[in-house]
């Protein structure tokens, strides 16, 4: 035996250890190929994603008939009377919230006020070790007068156990009233108004006039902060402000676990084109977003029931930018390729349905990674409750009485639909 | 593997533990008893003389009981359904309108609800989404109220499950289930087994948590088949891939029919946009529509059930299975399985003890009379003096043949049945006071 075989150089290591030893030495290389992989996916992603399947096993959308007639037209019609009456004489804002308070009661509902103050500027640090989830400040003043105040209307299902809830929210600005503000309140009253005269309920319905003159969101997130985490003030009371009737409604009144929530308000009208139209907003805090199945109902509904057109938002720029058409023509190219090498690999898409799909991928991937919710359902996501924003945006002046009925039908019925899925 | 009795797990394989003495278990358990109580006499004469009064009561308990050992010839006699509806929630709808639509034809056909099982995983008619509280409908119509009076359910909610499931059909139950939700059938059974639901290759899926599966099926039946719990059985399954359930089956008299293949979806018949559900689904439906021109007294056949079903109508393959049936389909009325019609037997008086000799029911009657004077003249005789007993049975033991031949002359077969009984019994008396 020859004792030079044993004078040997070090074993080699492992693989997997030589892999990394690889990797890290040429690590700008392999950084960019990854980034550069990731960007191709992300740009071959809307010409891959299929068409939402909605089984027909558990989800039958628009199976239902809505019952949204011309009577309840009438209703609404009367609604945006009365309340545009309330908002002429309106001191403080509070009129307007009488007159919708006044209006549940006659249907029979339950109603209750809630009061709550703006987010407070001050950052308080150990806001997150206490339990002061709360951002309520009381001030010693006692002045609530640049407080504001939510109208909550509960219907308790006839012939439902009364543990879960489906929340409507409208939201409207009582200082400073327009006619768009008007007609969504109105819309949410119709809704209101049927289900309060349907037997099949199963769950409870809240619907929430939102004060949004601190923000919509803002008022939003304080009704759900004392829904879910109440705080209880001893010892403070309201002066009584000459209003008899307002201290029945101050007890907060709640309807069980809210199931899903569905915000919706009528927007300025956009363009005078061809159909009306509904933009959805479902980008909540953090990233997170409901339920996908809320979203493909809502526009299943509105698209193949109701005719309107459903938007999702764009980054308009990339809308109109030549270098993503050309990545278009590239990949229609490739796809036509592809097919005739095997004819299930599929890659059809056009040009103009890829541009649009790519922008609204690009504004969706940045309103997530901010983190900054597109409008106040994202309030209810934090407390896991599937919610999404509808704006409706007709295309019609919004005076036109003719008009606005018959989009407040349609409006009303793919609302409707939607909640009867539930 | 233990032998299980009744009352056993589900899942084991049971060992046949027979109701009925037969001829060959009643031997060997009888010859020891007897060797023992003879150890001390002549072994020979006392333990023949012992072989002869228990080979006669073998043959009489033979002769006694036909009907029992011999099951493939048992007549039919009355027929059971079992209606399983799987499926909960709201959407599920048209399998509770299936179900109640079959119970409402066996019912209408003749079968009563003491031998229906009725199997509902959820509540539809009182659900709160239903526009039409306590009403159930299979149509838009809206005709006809499958939910109306007279509907008796017997595993409602969450008592549908596998377990129960296959706890009805095998008959293994807790003793203090009651017996409307037993299935009490016997071997002249004819059993009709519905079910409905969603289902896949080789399962179907119980209150969307569980499954139960298609060999799991198959070893039900096959207790069912060994414990004689039916002459004849019935399944017919409306799920998707459907006809996978029923794959795996062996036992011999039960043929199955699916609403569909493997592979292949059933479909649901029509939406009921009132409702806002679908209401029944198109294999039921189909075969409701064959019924509802039938009543008691049709004798359709069940080859022209299975051929009404139309594969362009119902978007699948209805597949039926018949290697395991050995009757021919067109001879066979539906109502034998899904109606009761009892064959009746005209008989021109009434049973008057056994002194009539008509018949075949007869003889077991008259045997077991005279079973009972048999224990009766055991104990008179036993009370006797041994003596004058001992004197009788050496007169006897002499004269018996000439004694035999001359009361076999005139006299007809039951009277020569009963002094042969009673020389048994009396023999038994004597054997009985000489172990003394």
């Amino acid at each position: 035996m020859e004792p030079s075989a044993k004078v040997d150089t070090q074993p080699k290591p492992r693989l997997i250890v030589r892999l990394g030893i690889f990797l890290a030495s040429h690590h700008i290389l392999f950084s960019a190929l990854c980034c550069s992989a990731g960007i191709i996916a992300l740009l071959f992603l809307p010409s891959l994603a299929k068409n939402t399947y909605l089984s027909e096993n558990a989800l039958i959308p628009g199976s239902a008939n809505p019952l949204f007639s011309s009577e309840d037209v009438t209703e609404a019609n009367k609604f945006i009377k009365g309340i545009e009456a309330a908002a002429g004489e309106s001191r403080g804002g509070m009129e307007m919230s009488k007159f919708i308070v006044q209006q549940m009661k006659d249907l029979g509902a339950e109603v209750c006020y809630h009061e709550f103050l703006p987010h407070s500027k001050h950052f308080h640090p150990l806001k997150f070790f206490t339990s002061m989830t709360n951002d309520l400040a009381v001030r010693p003043n006692g002045t609530y007068s640049n407080s504001g105040t939510n109208t909550i209307g509960i219907i308790r299902a006839p012939r439902g156990d009364g543990k879960e809830a489906i929340v409507l929210v409208t939201p409207y600005n009582p200082q400073r009233v327009q006619a768009n503000e008007v007609l969504s309140l109105a819309l949410g009253f119709s809704v209101f108004s049927l289900l309060s005269r349907a037997a099949w309920l199963s769950k409870d319905i809240v619907w929430l006039s939102a004060d949004s003159q601190f923000g919509e969101y803002t008022a939003v997130s304080a009704w759900l902060n004392q829904y879910h985490n109440p705080m209880f003030v001893g010892g403070v009371k309201h002066e009584p402000d000459g209003i008899a009737e307002k201290a029945e409604f101050t007890d907060f009144k709640r309807a069980g676990t809210m199931a899903a929530a569905l915000i919706f308000k009528v927007g300025e009208t956009r363009n005078y084109g061809d159909r009306d139209s509904v933009t959805m907003y479902a980008e909540a805090s953090n990233g997170q977003m409901p339920n996908l199945d809320l979203l493909n109902v809502v526009h299943y509904l509105a698209v193949h029931r109701q005719g309107f057109r459903v938007n999702i938002e764009t980054i308009s720029s990339l809308l109109s930018s030549a270098w993503l058409r050309a990545i278009a023509e590239v990949i229609h190219t490739l796809g036509s390729i592809l097919r005739k090498i095997n004819p299930d690999w599929k890659l059809d898409i056009t040009a103009s349905d890829y541009v649009e799909g790519t922008a609204n991928l690009a504004s969706s991937i940045y309103n997530q990674a901010l983190g900054v919710p597109t409008g106040s359902h994202g309030a209810f996501r934090d407390y896991q409750v599937d919610a999404v924003s509808l704006e409706f945006s007709p295309t019609f002046y919004i005076r036109n009485e003719n008009a606005k009925s018959s989009f407040l039908v349609r409006g009303g019925r793919s609302v409707l639909t939607g909640l009867l899925q539930a | 593997i233990a032998c299980d009795g009744d009352g056993g797990s589900v899942r084991r394989a049971s060992c046949f533990f027979p109701r009925f003495p037969t001829g060959m278990s009643l031997i060997p358990r009888a010859a020891p008893a007897a060797s023992m109580a003879f150890a001390g006499r002549d072994p020979a004469v006392i333990s023949l003389l012992k072989m002869l009064p228990l080979l006669l009561l073998l043959t009489f308990s033979s002769a006694a009981a036909p009907p029992a050992a011999a099951s493939p010839s048992a007549v039919h006699n009355n027929n059971w359904a079992v209606l399983v509806c799987t499926s909960r929630f709201w959407f599920n709808y048209r399998h509770m309108a299936n179900t109640l639509s079959l119970y409402r034809t066996v019912k209408r056909l003749g079968i009563p609800d003491e031998r229906i099982i009725l199997m509902l995983a959820d509540d539809m008619a009182c659900n709160p989404r239903n526009n039409y509280p306590a009403q159930v409908f299979n149509n838009e119509n809206h005709q006809l109220n499958l939910y109306g009076d007279n509907v008796e359910v017997d595993y409602r909610g969450y008592e549908v499950t596998v377990e129960n499931f296959l706890r009805v059909l095998t008959g293994r139950h807790e003793s203090a289930v009651p017996r409307s939700k037993r299935l009490l059938s016997d071997e002249g059974s004819h059993i009709l087994l519905y079910m409905t639901g969603h289902g896949g290759d080789e399962f179907l899926k119980f209150q969307d948590n569980e499954e139960l599966q298609s060999h799991d099926l198959a070893d039900a039946v096959k207790q069912m088949k060994e414990k004689h719990r039916f002459k004849e059985l019935l399944i017919m399954v409306d799920t998707c891939q459907a006809a996978t359930l029923f794959s795996q089956l062996q036992s011999p008299g039960v043929l199955a029919i699916g609403s569909s293949m493997k592979g292949e979806n059933s479909y649901s018949h029509h939406l009921d946009s009132d409702i806002g559900v679908s209401v029944v689904d198109r294999f039921t439906f189909h075969t409701l529509a064959f019924f509802e021109k039938l009543n008691m007294y049709s004798n359709a056949s069940l080859n022209s059930l299975f051929n009404s079903y139309d594969p362009s109508m119902l978007l699948s393959t209805a597949y039926y299975r018949m290697d395991l049936y050995k009757r021919a389909l067109n001879e066979v009325p539906v109502t034998n399985f899904f109606g009761s019609v009892m064959k009746t037997i005209h008989t021109d008086s009434a049973y008057t003890g056994f002194l009539a000799a008509h018949d075949a029911e007869l003889p077991l009657s008259v045997g077991n009379n005279i079973l009972d004077h048999v224990m009766l003249q055991n104990e008179a005789s036993a009370r006797r003096s041994n003596i004058e007993e001992m004197n009788e049975a050496q007169l006897m033991s002499h004269g018996w043949t000439e004694v035999l031949l001359e009361q076999l002359e005139g006299k007809n077969s039951d009277v020569v049945v009963m002094y042969g009984l009673g020389t048994m019994g009396i023999l038994l008396a004597i054997s009985t006071w000489l172990s003394m």
